[in-house]
């Protein structure tokens, strides 16, 4: 109930709260984890370091009960217990936030909070009417310790994604947990938010709670855990102090010593003031307010030939509305779009694609790809009409075979067969194939949103290639991403959009990671 | 006069299809669409006549009507939880294998082709003091009150605050919403997915134990006529509310009382008769249109 209550048993001279000892888990004939043996000390922060498929996620069920492993104990105060399931590590104190919120959308935060769990005036099982004043009593003291501010009573829909994390960490205080685990809980914050977010995991572990923090940003694991572990291929790879280490060394052991880090430092250098044709221009965007999504309040820019702008907010803050905006998927309210000379503004997306536009959403499982469908099917779509592959109205196999293999192989995206389900791909892959699609019509402007969300460092790493070569030839990006540090190292140009507006602009030579992150959040009303 | 005729059978007509209503939201809100309530009212109705005759008091028929659409919706429930059969799919079935079941037993035990005709079937009783007949306008409808439409619009005004403030409110609501986060809180989704749907035949049960007591005192197999459908299009153009899904209810009984007054007056019966159902079909559109407008402008 308490978040110094976890410190309760601190005299019991526990050595170690939580622990994994040779643990093995296989998918059929995949090892994802390989006698995986972590150490976790109470009132620690540890880390867990790797790339995506690395068994990070593996190892995190296990320790939460969802799976058994197929050999190994898992230990927790010393003892060696059975994971049965879910409950079990639950009633042991082990608590997990996961990336996808556990909150449920329509219900208020006060009933998120209590749910499974509920306060109650009289016992009669089920059928018990919830004392909702005691359930807020105990919810507001709660924020009060964690220093959040919480109106209890607006929908997890309605609530910012920060707010909502907090809210699933104290869920998780109020109801015992001891072990909370945090998987890439930074993913959806902005600078200031991860700021709040690190003071508050400090704080519960110096009142006795023990971490254990997920991760592939290294900056982060270096500002906050005591302890860092890495994980590649399944097996631990790497163990240490956070502060008798560095991010190079981790990084080394992340990606197995090849030392992939997304940029180089000619590539930055290559990037100078561009001053080509105006390929896009905005003006005076605007979309009328409706229910549920981020008004736009006169967006303007322009993108010239041979630039990338890199667009940097957080997220909600009208960028998925602008993207829509200019690819013809959200009618404009008002404002011009002109590409290439041209106003474009009422044409739709197929029109604004024969004129050359590329589109590379961030909603990769659904709008960028049609998973169940072949690998061939999903590089092939938009170009079926078109010969060699359309012949007088039915499709010549043959042909359609050897465009997709050619459009694979262009920018190198790692399939079995032609056959198989794009969504057999790895995250990183998927997000070629949509890439080698995209690229295969010969666009000269690409807009592009989230590349990387959800892909591993290699993956990161030759989409951020695939995007400089696409400049290099003269091409146009707009970039919409989350990661600034992806915007940082790749853009020219960066906006800053926070509201529906675009409230700073600022050249990659100038940026500073500390006042664009400013510009993000303190500019933005829709964040308090 | 013929308004007090017309608000009386409005009522009456309405509570068949509010206690389906009732219950199918509640199903709903846990997250199963139950297209299955005609069956269980039918059912209820059956079990109605049957008990009542073979024991002279109404109350022990509705109870085991209740009882009846209870446990056919359990069985239903457990097909779609633990089997995961799609819930449309088994739904379907369902009404035509109640239905078909139900004329089984009508040949074999009754020796009967559709209908069923039994001795001494006690009705619902109207219990108001008969001085109530004599108020203006709404005299006659408070005559023809019974104990179970009673109950339906008491049901009404308490599940808002049932499904807010107790724990199983609580649950139906978290379950139908994301079932995941309320399996990560230690609910059993399935178990209250049962529980609702047990939940909702228990209230269908009533709503055919109405259909068959409030007035005919037999069983048909035609008895339900679709209303356990017209209960579904209530509750989804109510958004699942209790008191606007039963507003929409009262609006479907009016039609029903209204059309069956313009049959007697010389109207083609069977054309004035779709009536009620081409308002079902109306409604559904509205509601789809209301629906498809709101996603339109979600992000």
């Amino acid at each position: 109930m308490n978040v110094r209550n976890a410190a309760r048993d601190e005299t019991g001279q526990v050595s170690v709260r939580l622990g994994a000892d040779r643990l093995c888990k296989s998918y059929g004939s995949i090892e994802a984890n390989r006698d995986i043996s972590i150490t976790v000390a109470p009132g620690e922060i540890h880390a867990i370091v790797g790339e995506n498929g690395a068994g990070k996620s593996t190892l995190m069920r296990m320790l939460q009960g969802i799976e058994q492993p197929d050999s190994g104990r898992i230990i927790v105060d010393d003892q060696v217990v059975d994971l049965t399931g879910p409950q079990r590590a639950f009633t042991l104190g082990i608590g997990m936030v996961h990336q996808e919120f556990m909150l449920a959308p329509d219900l208020t935060l006060l009933e998120n909070l209590v749910l499974g769990d509920e306060p109650v005036i009289r016992a009669l099982g089920p059928a018990s009417t919830i004392d909702w004043r005691s359930a807020l009593e105990s919810g507001e003291r709660l924020a009060r310790e964690t220093a959040a501010h919480v109106d209890w009573s607006r929908t997890a829909r309605n609530t910012p994604v920060h707010i909502q994390q907090f809210v699933e960490i104290i869920r998780l205080l109020r109801r015992g947990t001891r072990i909370l685990i945090l998987d890439e809980p930074t993913a959806v914050l902005a600078p200031q938010q991860v700021d709040d977010l690190f003071a508050l995991l400090k704080k519960l572990r110096d009142g006795g709670t023990t971490i254990l923090f997920i991760s592939h940003k290294l900056r982060e694991v270096m500002a906050l855990a005591d302890q860092v572990t890495v994980i590649r291929r399944g097996e631990v790879q790497y163990t240490s102090p956070v502060a008798e280490t560095d991010p190079d060394t981790i990084a080394g052991h992340m990606v197995g010593g090849q030392g992939v880090l997304p940029e180089s430092a000619a590539d930055a250098k290559s990037r100078q003031a561009v001053v080509g044709d105006v390929v896009l221009e905005v003006s005076g965007l605007t979309t009328p307010i409706v229910e549920k999504s981020h008004p736009l309040h006169g967006v303007g820019f322009e993108l010239r030939k041979g630039e990338i702008i890199g667009l940097a907010g957080v997220s909600g803050n009208g960028q998925n509305e602008l993207v829509e905006c200019l690819v013809g998927l959200r009618p404009v309210g008002g404002g011009v779009v002109s590409f290439a000379g041209q106003d474009i503004t009422h044409m739709s997306n197929q029109q604004r694609r024969a004129r050359g536009m590329g589109y590379i959403s961030a909603d990769r499982r659904h709008e960028g790809l049609a998973l169940e469908a072949s690998v061939e099917a999903n590089v092939i779509a938009g170009s079926q009409r078109k010969p060699p592959i359309s012949n007088g109205g039915f499709f010549n196999r043959r042909a359609m075979r050897r465009a997709a293999e050619e459009r694979l192989s262009f920018i190198g995206v790692r399939h079995g067969g032609l056959d198989n389900a794009a969504g057999d791909l790895s995250g990183g892959n998927q997000q070629r194939l949509v890439f080698a699609r995209e690229i295969a019509s010969r666009p000269s402007l690409l807009i592009v949103s989230q590349p990387t969300r959800g892909v591993d460092l290699v993956g990161i790493a030759a989409i951020h290639g695939i995007l400089s070569d696409f400049r290099r030839n003269g091409g146009s990006v707009l970039l919409i991403s989350e990661e600034l540090d992806e915007i940082l190292a790749l853009s020219d140009r960066i906006l800053v959009m926070a509201d529906g507006a675009i409230v700073g602009e600022t050249s990659a030579s100038d940026a500073d990671i500390g006042h664009i992150g400013r510009m993000m959040v303190i500019q933005g009303a829709g964040d308090g | 006069m013929i308004v007090d005729q017309v608000i009386a059978a409005s009522l009456t007509l309405t509570t068949p299809i509010l206690l389906a209503a009732m219950g199918g939201l509640v199903n709903r809100q846990g997250g199963i669409v139950n297209i299955a309530l005609d069956a269980k009212m039918l059912a209820g109705a059956f079990v109605a006549v049957i008990v009542s005759s073979m024991t002279g008091g109404w109350f022990v028929a509705v109870l085991s009507a209740a009882v009846a659409g209870a446990l056919v919706g359990y069985l239903f429930s457990l097909v779609i939880t633990r089997a995961n059969a799609n819930m449309i799919v088994a739904g379907l079935g369902l009404n035509v294998l109640v239905a078909g079941f139900i004329g089984f037993i009508l040949n074999w035990v009754y020796d009967s082709s559709g209908t069923l005709r039994l001795p001494d079937v006690q009705l619902l009783p109207k219990f108001m003091p008969d001085f109530v007949s004599g108020i203006p306008v709404v005299g006659l409808a408070l005559s023809e009150l019974e104990p179970l439409t009673v109950f339906a619009w008491i049901t009404v005004f308490t599940l808002p605050f049932l499904l807010a403030n107790t724990r199983i409110g609580l649950w139906v609501r978290a379950t139908g919403n994301a079932p995941q986060v309320a399996r990560a809180m230690g609910i059993s989704g399935r178990n209250v997915q049962d529980f609702s749907t047990a939940f909702a035949g228990f209230f269908s049960g009533l709503g055919g134990a109405h259909l068959a007591l409030a007035s005919i005192g037999l069983f048909n197999e035609g008895l339900t006529a679709g209303r356990g459908f017209i209960a579904l299009a209530a509750f989804y153009f109510g958004r699942d509310r209790p008191v606007t899904t039963a507003l929409v209810c009262l609006l479907f009984g009016f039609l029903d009382a209204t059309q069956i007054r313009m049959q007697t007056a010389g109207l083609p019966p069977k054309l004035i008769g779709t009536i009620p159902y081409l308002m079902v079909l109306v409604a559904l559109c509205i509601a789809g249109w209301r629906n498809h407008r709101r996603k339109a402008v979600a992000p």
